[in-house]
């Protein structure tokens, strides 16, 4: 009882630093000559789209029905041919029996659309989910590799680890977008999308080869012992053991291969990070769209990071 | 059943060479309980762990029922699941259930279809004394309870020999009961044995042979009574005193 009033007492003080802190940048925000402009926002993530109907060619306006909330205008062609538009009513421009020419709007219909925030949104997410999935099939296999008893395979594993691990994600990039890409002749997404897979499996590797050292000898011996062949024992005994034990680096990496797929936004993919510097050009709100992509990120990491609490907590039924 | 020949496995270890085993050489018959004993480091769990090649021997022969282990040929894994293993450490695979733990070789190595497999393993467990533990995992079993498991799972794959190292050093001392029981039931069905062990009640009452090895060496061999009663080493019958 006396434990939890505290904890509550703590928690108190936590909420009350934070807003002190946000209060302070307020404040802060408030001496500089910066007008926040929240509404301009929304407009970004959806947006009512005007759709103009032009008339097809030169024709005389038959009809015009009244559906609930759109207009159904029937034309006819002065050669024969016969058309029917629906279009909103609000927007109606023409009246029944008048004579239109190729080109003159009839009306226009409206429809919501994702805004450049959705659509960067969208492009980060598959960028990161496709990275990842190729990212965990490297890296498994350059982790078995890893410990494999072939020197060769072994060789070679290390090499590439050593690589990717020693130099920057950002020159990376550069790297398969103006060097690969031009060799091998692959578009801008493959590029980044290799670039990401290929710098995470490096990663992976590492903690795929932690996981599957951890397992105790005996596992092995035991599972060799009733007959089993190295990737029957790697299959069942090893790696369902080694995986569970890597959820949590695991889950760390792919949270990181998230945050690091803004990078491709330099080789002009047009992710999350990229479409918010190009809402911002025409916006001029710096500061809430920055905000806003981070709050979009911080979503994408933490659905993942529960996902993944949750799959731990499905497999620690054998502890 | 298994011949041993002139066997030698060293390890190489700080520019020191250490003799594990040095020179082995015994015959194995079928239905014969052999128990290993001898002090700590003398070679026994080695000798035992070459036997279904889980350490690769340095030279020397073993021959299981016909099959030269050592042979270029030889598919170890066809041997491995003639040769069960029981080990001091248990090693079930902790992320599955009882029932899993045994069923899983039986499908993988021994192609069995699932039900017969669960057929085989519950079977199995009414005869170690477990069956109402099939749906547990290992982790939620006493020590004497995850041995007996273990018997079991290795039992399943129908083996024409059983190897135990040391199966009851890791128990608590009033669970060693329970796994001896089921291992001298075993031998009383004639299943061939190879068991290292420390337990001298066992191999009194249990063993047709005991083998004494020291420092790498079969030092003596003999039945029971001629080894606890008169054996002829100075070195036997100074590691009896001890532990007698």
């Amino acid at each position: 009882m006396n434990s939890q009033k505290n904890a509550l007492l703590w928690h108190g003080l936590t909420v009350f630093i934070l807003f002190m802190m946000g209060a302070g940048l307020w404040v802060a925000t408030k001496k500089i000559d910066y007008t926040w402009r929240w509404n301009r926002v929304p407009q970004y993530f959806v947006y009512h789209h005007e759709e103009l109907v032009p008339a097809p060619y030169d024709a005389r306006v038959v009809s015009i029905e009244n559906l609930r909330d759109m207009s159904r205008i029937k034309i006819a062609g002065e050669n024969g041919e016969e058309g029917v538009f629906d279009v909103d009513k609000e927007s109606l421009r023409v009246s029944e029996d008048e004579d239109l020419f190729e080109g003159d709007y009839l009306g226009a219909t409206f429809e919501w659309r994702a805004g450049p925030l959705l659509w960067g949104l969208w492009t980060t997410l598959w960028l990161s989910a496709a990275s990842s999935i190729f990212g965990l099939i490297i890296g498994l296999v350059t982790g078995l590799c890893r410990v494999s008893s072939n020197l060769t395979l072994r060789n070679l594993s290390i090499t590439y680890i050593e690589l990717i691990r020693g130099t920057p994600l950002l020159v990376q990039i550069f790297i398969f977008y103006f060097f690969l890409g031009t060799v091998l002749d692959i578009s801008r997404i493959v590029a980044g999308i290799s670039a990401l897979a290929i710098f995470a499996g490096a990663y992976v590797a590492e903690i795929i080869r932690a996981g599957i050292q951890s397992i105790p000898k005996g596992q092995m011996e035991a599972a060799r012992s009733l007959g089993m062949n190295v990737p029957q024992a790697m299959v069942h005994i090893i790696l369902p053991q080694a995986f569970k034990r890597t959820l949590p680096p695991l889950a760390g990496q792919f949270i990181s291969l998230i945050k690091d797929s803004s990078l491709v936004s330099v080789i002009a993919i047009t992710d999350l990070t990229k479409s918010g510097r190009e809402v911002i050009t025409s916006t001029f709100a710096t500061f809430e769209i920055w905000f806003v992509v981070a709050f979009l990120y911080l979503m994408l990491t933490s659905v993942l990071s529960q996902v993944i609490a949750w799959v731990e907590r499905r497999l620690s039924v054998s502890d | 059943m298994i011949k041993t020949v002139d066997l030698k496995k060293t390890f190489i270890g700080r520019g020191q060479t250490v003799y594990a085993v040095d020179g082995v050489t015994t015959h194995i018959k079928p239905s014969e309980v052999v128990v290993v004993i001898g002090p700590s480091g003398s070679g026994k769990s080695t000798y035992l762990r070459c036997l279904n090649g889980l350490e690769t021997l340095t030279s020397g022969q073993i021959i299981i029922d016909g099959v030269d282990l050592t042979a270029k040929k030889t598919d170890l894994n066809l041997i491995r699941r003639e040769v069960g293993m029981v080990f001091q450490q248990f090693n079930l695979f902790p992320h599955k259930s009882v029932l899993e733990n045994i069923i899983l070789a039986q499908q993988v190595v021994r192609k069995r279809k699932r039900g017969e497999a669960e057929e085989k393993a519950r079977m199995l467990l009414q005869k170690v004394g477990i069956a109402e533990k099939e749906n547990e995992y290992p982790i939620r079993l006493s020590g004497g309870q995850q041995q007996r498991v273990a018997i079991a799972r290795a039992l399943a794959m129908d083996p024409k020999v059983m190897l135990f190292d040391e199966p009851t050093s890791a128990l608590d001392p009033e669970m060693v009961g329970e796994v001896l029981e089921v291992m001298k039931q075993l031998a009383r069905e004639g299943m061939t044995m190879v068991v290292v062990t420390h337990e001298m009640g066992f191999a009194r009452e249990v063993a047709d042979r005991v083998l004494f090895m020291d420092q790498g060496k079969l030092v003596e061999e003999g039945t029971p009574e001629h080894f606890f009663t008169s054996p002829q080493e100075e070195r036997t019958k100074l590691f009896l005193r001890q532990v007698l």
